[in-house]
């Protein structure tokens, strides 16, 4: 009984490890088999917390954004693709993940909701950008999405759905669907419709704010978009989808006020409204 | 009976306008002080009660300045919540979009015809290497992308991630 214990609370303190940072799991595995004696479902634990490496998480990720364009093609306004994407890439080189292929675009919809898929794929709507009143908003949204890639949350949501095969060979990024990747990530781009829990959204809001900081932008653009999406009735088709799959608006608000209190009181920063993007209505 | 209904247009077009002009409103979330300027240590000029209403002037980073009978002057960002419509009434909410200039909100969405995304739509959603392709081809160099940042003055700074405040 004892030994147990002992082993749940190294596995609870393994959790709590990385949630917590973005700690080399290698480096910890050793320790812990240097340190203590090798339990070999641990190890196998660790290797399933691991979970799939670089080039497979942007294999699937491509295959979801190459379903989700399927669904919902891009906006026809190169000007548009190009400035969100260099919005998005200084963004996120902010992260831990600058080296990441990042890309972003605008897609045709007039709902208002953005996507994220694994190895940096980030798709905001027409709807949402419409929304959108300078340069800092726009930075605040793709610092979410960021935010949901840098932390693994739709990969790790995949590893609990047990759709990723832990144990898989590499997954080479091909031209056109990848069978191997699609068979991880179930049908079509449904896994974007799928709600992650709260505390990842949450925990996405709050980095979020913090990337398009560091980027120089004012810290209030992220929740300036949410106040406005607040305003949108719950009953409106157009936020049918992200009021399933997020908290609301208002709930999203009050975790951002306790997180930021007067950490930004002063940190002043650039909103850049005179060069943001109006697309053509 | 014409004059009638010329008078019923003149007093439609003033309500239009009216809204139109009208400030944006909001309703305190929490108590709140409102300051002289937008800082966190600038002079307490008054308080704001949960629930008390304001019209909002103007928006400084995190800082909105407002007016209310308690007094006017800056009250943080998220201590207020923006307009004073109720939730789950889509009309009062596409009159709101449409005084804060963000047209496009609202009941826009069911008349452009461009479809909506549903989960039903994206499970069946075909993958588009074509779309795919075009997507990847407007990637940004890191490179360019901290020159665009410097045309637009933008500096980047440190700054710790945020802790969970339960």
């Amino acid at each position: 009984m004892k030994t147990l214990m002992k082993w749940v609370s190294v596995i609870g303190v393994l959790f709590f490890v990385l949630d917590a940072a973005a700690l080399d799991f290698g480096e910890l595995r050793d320790k812990l088999k240097a340190e203590l004696p090798v339990n070999p479902k641990l190890v196998e634990a660790a290797k399933e917390l691991k979970g799939p490496d670089e080039t497979e998480e942007i294999a699937i990720g491509r295959q979801i954004a190459g379903n989700l364009l399927g669904a919902a093609p891009l906006v026809k306004d190169s000007k548009l693709q190009k400035y969100v994407n260099q919005i998005g890439e200084w963004v996120a080189s902010q992260s831990e993940r600058p080296d990441l292929p990042w890309h972003f675009g605008v897609i045709q919809s007039n709902d208002v909701n953005a996507f994220a898929a694994p190895g940096g794929y980030i798709f905001v709507t027409l709807g949402l950008y419409r929304l959108l009143q300078d340069e800092a908003e726009l930075a605040g949204v793709l610092g979410h999405e960021i935010g949901h890639v840098i932390r693994k949350h739709h990969l790790k949501l995949l590893q609990q759905s047990k759709l990723v095969d832990l144990g898989g060979k590499a997954l080479a990024k091909e031209v056109g669907g990848n069978d191997k990747a699609q068979k991880l990530i179930g049908s079509g781009a449904e896994i974007v419709a799928r709600g992650l829990d709260k505390d990842a959204e949450f925990e996405a809001d709050r980095l979020g704010v913090v990337l398009a900081t560091r980027a120089g932008y004012d810290a209030f653009g992220l929740p300036g978009v949410l106040q406005q999406i607040g305003h949108i009735a719950g009953d409106e088709s157009s936020v049918a989808l992200l009021f399933k799959t997020h908290p609301l608006p208002d709930d999203r608000l009050a975790k951002l006020d306790s997180a930021m209190g007067d950490r930004f009181d002063r940190v002043k920063g650039l909103t850049v409204s005179s060069r943001f993007y109006r697309p053509k209505p | 009976m014409r004059a009638n209904r010329m008078g019923m247009a003149a007093l439609l077009w003033l309500l239009l306008q009216s809204a139109a002009l009208a400030a944006e409103s909001g309703t305190a979330l929490k108590a709140d002080a409102i300051r002289a300027e937008p800082f966190g240590d600038a002079k307490q000029v008054a308080t704001l009660a949960t629930g008390d209403k304001v019209e909002i002037l103007q928006k400084d980073g995190g800082w909105l300045q407002v007016k209310s009978t308690k007094g006017k002057g800056w009250v943080r960002m998220l201590s207020i919540r923006k307009g004073d419509a109720k939730k789950g009434s889509g009309e009062a909410a596409g009159l709101l979009a449409l005084t804060s200039g963000r047209a496009g909100t609202g009941k826009v969405v069911a008349t452009t015809g461009i479809r909506g995304l549903n989960e039903e739509e994206l499970k069946a959603a075909r993958f588009d290497a074509k779309e795919l392709r075009l997507a990847e081809s407007y990637a940004v160099k890191k490179a360019d992308a901290h020159n665009f940042a410097a045309q637009g003055k933008l500096v980047a700074r440190p700054f710790d991630y945020l802790p969970d405040v339960q």
